[in-house]
């Protein structure tokens, strides 16, 4: 993208611009308030599901909250993120945008940063109505703030291979790819388990290889430390979030250079 | 356009009549073949967990409510089957933090089945996982109480007791076991940390002050009846005063009761009394 003008806007202008255009776009969906809604519903539904228990009521509230807010949080992931970049070029509003002086990668940051933006709305509403509940519960709402900060790191990072699987295929695929990443990067402990029922040598490399590789989002879960009140350590915190945004970064670098690649006539 | 209204509504009714009738059907060709059967196909907690991709605290809330719905059905023949799996390992493994479905299986087990050796082990791995929970060391401590076990109950209620932030209550009922196995020195020891426990309050206090009173005469009186079977096997008679039994080197010496008056000899048959006699709480 040669030939700017003096006149043309900055990087961080022009991202900021698809940003707020994608969060507009996505917050007139529809299916997004469903989700919303539904979110909302569930976590106030923790209340009255509370009284089926016997003893701690307030542990079946923050569990249940905890987990709508994640699985709610994924599903406008995958809804929202997968159609992001192909709608736009299915519909070819991708090739009015990018004779403007934008170059590929600023399309794709700003698509992220919208999403970004819609998830961290979604988290931060369904996270202040759990709060509230814990609170008129007489309960302490910091560590379940906790617990929806790291959900939200973990939500950046699968909104970030819906991004990636968004700029090369079609909806489907790229929803059944980042559910198929969340599954794995929940289950990636498992390859410590088979490592240690290897014998020593290439396999075992690739464990460890494969460890590396998925995003280990078991290790940002602190929902059990978070509903038991157990002391999380903020290195742990601190880590988690830097581990988060550094793999979204790195999955997003990756987005942008496939969707540089992409050829659209 | 009416006629194929007609059937229509004609062939939504008779899907819907027949379904009802098939299901009517169904569950009385299962029967009694269900009973259980919801748990013979449990996954071990473990695998579970896995499968829960990071919600494994809400699951074992699922299940939780789902076993206590379960176990809450009088009419069920086979109540307590599995109710060790299903509270004390699959719940367990799911959320090893989860305090309540190890007492209520434990209760489960003990108070409806009498099964106390059931309900300590779900106690027990609840106690392994959660060394700081003394509510599961103290409901042990309760149990072997109500099965007369007073030695093993105040083995728990000591459990209990040496966590930190435990009410000082555990301390009265380990005392209280004490008092109850027969191991008055003890009790007394026991009684005398309730008494130093700063979080006692003053109506504790004065209970322990009482029961120190108490168990120091009941523990007087035994050793000195004891010393008095041992001078009649020696000389054929009880004495006729206990300090008979110091200068023979029966016993050390012979103690006045907590009062500071002197305890009472009935000679004729060998029964000490002190004149601070109170009714004794579990002789």
């Amino acid at each position: 993208m040669s030939g700017r003008g003096p006149t043309a806007p900055g990087p961080a202008a022009t991202v900021g611009a698809i940003a707020l255009n994608t969060f507009r776009e996505a917050i007139r969906d529809r299916v997004l308030y469903l989700l919303l809604a539904f979110a909302l519903l569930v976590i106030g539904a923790g209340r009255f599901l509370a009284l089926l228990t016997v003893g701690d009521e307030e542990k079946i509230v923050k569990d249940l909250g905890l987990s709508a807010v994640s699985i709610f949080g994924l599903l406008t992931a995958v809804f929202v993120g997968v159609s992001l970049v192909f709608k736009e070029i299915e519909k070819r509003t991708v090739l009015t945008l990018l004779v403007h002086p934008v170059h590929r990668w600023q399309f794709v940051a700003g698509k992220y940063a919208g999403l970004a933006t819609v998830l961290l709305v979604n988290t931060g509403l369904m996270g202040a109505v759990l709060s509230l509940l814990v609170v008129l519960r007489g309960g302490a709402p910091g560590p379940v703030a906790i617990g929806i900060v790291m959900i939200f790191v973990e939500l950046l990072v699968v909104a970030a291979f819906a991004v990636l699987f968004s700029s090369f295929t079609n909806p489907i695929l790229a929803a059944v790819g980042t559910v198929a990443v969340y599954v794995a990067g929940h289950l990636s402990w498992s390859f410590d388990l088979l490592k240690r029922r290897l014998p020593e040598g290439a396999a075992r490399v690739a464990c460890d290889a494969a460890r590396a590789i998925v995003p280990n989002l078991d290790r940002l879960d602190v929902k059990a430390e978070a509903v038991h009140a157990l002391p999380i350590a903020p290195a742990r915190v601190a880590l988690g979030i830097a581990y988060g945004a550094a793999y979204a970064l790195a999955v997003l670098v990756l987005a942008c250079a496939v969707f540089s690649r992409r050829d659209f006539e | 356009m009416s006629r194929r209204r007609g059937i229509g509504a004609l062939l939504l009714a008779l899907s819907v009549a027949t379904a009802g009738w098939a299901r009517v059907g169904l569950a009385r060709v299962e029967g009694a073949g269900r009973e259980g059967r919801p748990l013979l196909y449990l996954p071990n907690g473990r695998h579970l967990r896995a499968m829960t991709l990071g919600h494994a605290p809400l699951a074992a809330d699922l299940l939780y409510l789902w076993a206590i719905q379960y176990y809450s059905d009088y009419r069920r023949a086979d109540r307590f089957r599995f109710v060790e799996h299903v509270f004390g390992t699959v719940i367990a493994d799911l959320d090893p933090r989860y305090i309540d479905p190890y007492w209520l299986g434990a209760m489960i087990l003990t108070v409806e089945a009498g099964d106390l050796e059931g309900g300590l082990r779900i106690l027990e791995k609840g106690l392994e996982r959660n060394p700081d929970a003394w509510v599961l060391a103290y409901l042990a401590g309760f149990e072997c109480y109500r099965a007369g076990q007073y030695d093993r109950a105040a083995g728990y209620f000591g459990r209990a007791a040496r966590v930190e932030g435990a009410p000082s209550a555990v301390r009265r009922a380990r005392a209280g076991m004490l008092a109850r196995h027969g191991d008055l020195r003890e009790a007394i020891a026991g009684w005398r940390e309730v008494l130093e426990d700063p979080g006692s309050d003053a109506a504790t206090r004065a209970i322990a002050e009482r029961q120190i009173r108490d168990l120091t005469i009941r523990a007087d009186v035994a050793n000195l009846e004891a010393g008095l079977r041992e001078y009649r096997a020696r000389f054929g008679r009880f004495p006729r005063r206990l300090r008979d039994l110091a200068e023979r080197g029966i016993v050390a010496s012979v103690p006045t009761d907590p009062d500071g008056a002197p305890y009472r000899l009935d000679p004729a048959s060998g029964r000490v009394s002190s004149a601070a006699g109170r009714v004794l709480v579990g002789r």
